[in-house]
């Protein structure tokens, strides 16, 4: 670490070795300035961990938060029953993004978490779990996450490496292949929660076809009315994010949401004050988020 | 020191640090932490790489067991094999024995195969929207008469034969598209980053672990 502090600071370090601290110092605040236009930004960010944090220690001391039902989440575990009593696999993809970008990436955590309890249920109640995937970075993940299930019930030797199947790194390749799959193999329950663009239609289309019962869910706005009019039930927007935390009902996580809640709060308020203010030829909000 | 490897912190520790590595230079102007996120996204690029070979892995595995056990439909699975032995070997980046991008057998068969494959399933999204569209075109409750609702002076406002007997139709489907569907996006939108926000400090504080291996669990 000195010779990095050494060789930023160069001046500044003969400054040091001539006892000059204080002009060190100064040089130092200086040089971890604010990047200018992101300032607001960091502050609303800091605003919601804090809240997020604050949520979370509530819930330390017992105070959890209620979190409303949310249908298509509760609706898995009967999806994956109706998939056991059909004699059929139970499919369950996180989506077609990578875990890289800064707005589908959470989307492919968000449906790994759905993975995961899918996993769990499935290997509990003995359905066949399948599950398709497009990016091979996500492939080993995936893997793990349903090789782990089955170790943890204690039927490691049940797992069938090809039950999590990279299909191709190409959209259509992807979505070809996937169809493919449902058609040949006839799940009881297919569900797709995660980043999904023009293939979100029809996988969940065929899906219908075949009288899979779907759960499907994308934060991907122009993606939700395809899921809406082919699935049984659709997750929106935000409500995939706070999948993991409704699973697996952990006291924390359901805190967490709260203090999500409160950054939700902010944002109406200041969408209400920035429609007032800009109507009435104020630049004030605009200047703060410029900041 | 193996199983010391598999504790659930290590993963946890390392998620972390990588957040903080492209969190902190986003805000504030620190160019050693600058190049240390870029040394790190360098980092990411040459691991997608190298999954790149896990996700061929992956095929031959599962086409090979199909082949293996002539099962139904296994003679795809050939032919999944020999693309993508032809596309492997005639891709490789050795340009001085004529391989590589400009090798004309891999062009031949990315521009007359795989373009127009990709082209044709893009394009048969056009009859899954029809029958979607037939789907959700039925009037049951009151979200599903207002969805055939819009959705009838939607296509009405982008269909000549309607706007040009009555204009007024291409300012209602504007208004449509404009107005409560705009607002409707907009609040999904602020909805789904605030969601992403709250998931991204979750894993910032180690406590979002259900994309770990049995969700975390030690």
């Amino acid at each position: 670490m000195f010779p990095i502090v050494q060789s930023l600071f160069k001046d500044e370090y003969y400054i040091l070795k001539q006892n000059k601290y204080f002009t060190e110092k100064r040089r130092l605040l200086k040089m971890a300035f604010l990047i200018q236009g992101r300032i607001f930004g960091l502050i609303c960010l800091l605003f919601i961990m804090a809240a997020v944090a604050y949520y979370i220690k509530q819930a330390q001391e017992g105070k959890v938060p209620k979190v409303r039902r949310i249908p298509g989440i509760d609706a898995i575990d009967e999806a994956i029953g109706r998939a056991v009593e059909m004699g059929r696999p139970v499919f369950c993809s996180h989506g077609i993004a990578n875990l890289r970008d800064a707005t589908s990436g959470p989307q492919t955590i968000a449906g790994l978490s759905v993975l995961n309890y899918v996993a769990k249920r499935s290997v509990n109640v003995g359905a066949r779990i399948v599950v398709p995937v497009r990016q091979p970075e996500v492939w080993p993940i995936a893997s793990d996450i349903v090789e782990t299930e089955y170790k943890l019930a204690g039927r490691g030797e049940e797992f069938d490496p090809d039950s999590v199947q990279f299909l191709s790194s190409e959209q259509f390749g992807f979505s070809s292949n996937y169809m493919g799959l449902m058609m040949r193999e006839k799940p009881g329950a297919n569900i797709m929660v995660g980043a999904y663009w023009a293939e979100s239609l029809q996988l969940a289309e065929t899906g219908s076809r075949i009288g899979a019962m779907q759960i499907t869910g994308t934060a991907n706005t122009h993606q939700i009315p395809f899921f809406l009019v082919t699935s049984d039930y659709c997750l929106i927007g935000e409500e995939i994010y706070s999948a993991g935390a409704y699973l697996t009902n952990d006291a924390t996580l359901i805190a967490s949401l709260a203090g999500q809640d409160v950054g939700r709060i902010v944002a109406v308020v200041l969408s209400l004050l920035g429609a007032i203010t800009f109507t009435m030829g104020s630049r004030i909000l605009l200047d703060l988020f410029a900041m | 020191m193996g199983e010391a490897l598999k504790r659930i912190e290590i993963p946890i520790a390392l998620t972390i640090i990588a957040t903080l590595l492209q969190v902190i230079p986003y805000y504030f102007d620190i160019p050693v932490l600058k190049d240390a996120a870029g040394t790190a996204s360098n980092g990411v690029l040459l691991i997608v790489a190298c999954a790149t070979f896990v996700g061929v892995i992956s095929i031959l595995q599962v086409h090979g067991k199909r082949v293996q056990r002539r099962v139904e439909g296994w003679y795809f699975s050939v032919l999944v094999f020999v693309f993508v032995i032809i596309m492997v070997l005639t891709g490789l980046p050795l340009a001085e024995f004529g391989l590589g991008r400009n090798n004309s057998i891999f062009n031949w068969v990315f521009t007359n195969i795989q373009t127009p494959l990709g082209g044709t399933m893009y394009s048969i999204l056009a009859f899954f929207i029809t029958s979607a569209a037939v789907r959700a075109f039925k009037a049951r409750n009151i979200e599903a008469a207002i969805v055939l609702v819009s959705g009838t002076l939607m296509v009405m406002g982008n269909a000549p034969i309607f706007t040009s007997p009555v204009p007024v139709m291409v300012d209602i489907s504007l208004w449509i598209r404009n107005v409560p569907n705009m607002a409707t996006m907009r609040g999904v939108m602020i909805g789904a980053a605030l969601g992403a926000v709250a998931l991204a400090v979750r894993t910032l504080m180690g406590i979002e672990r259900g994309y770990l291996r049995g969700g975390g669990e030690e």
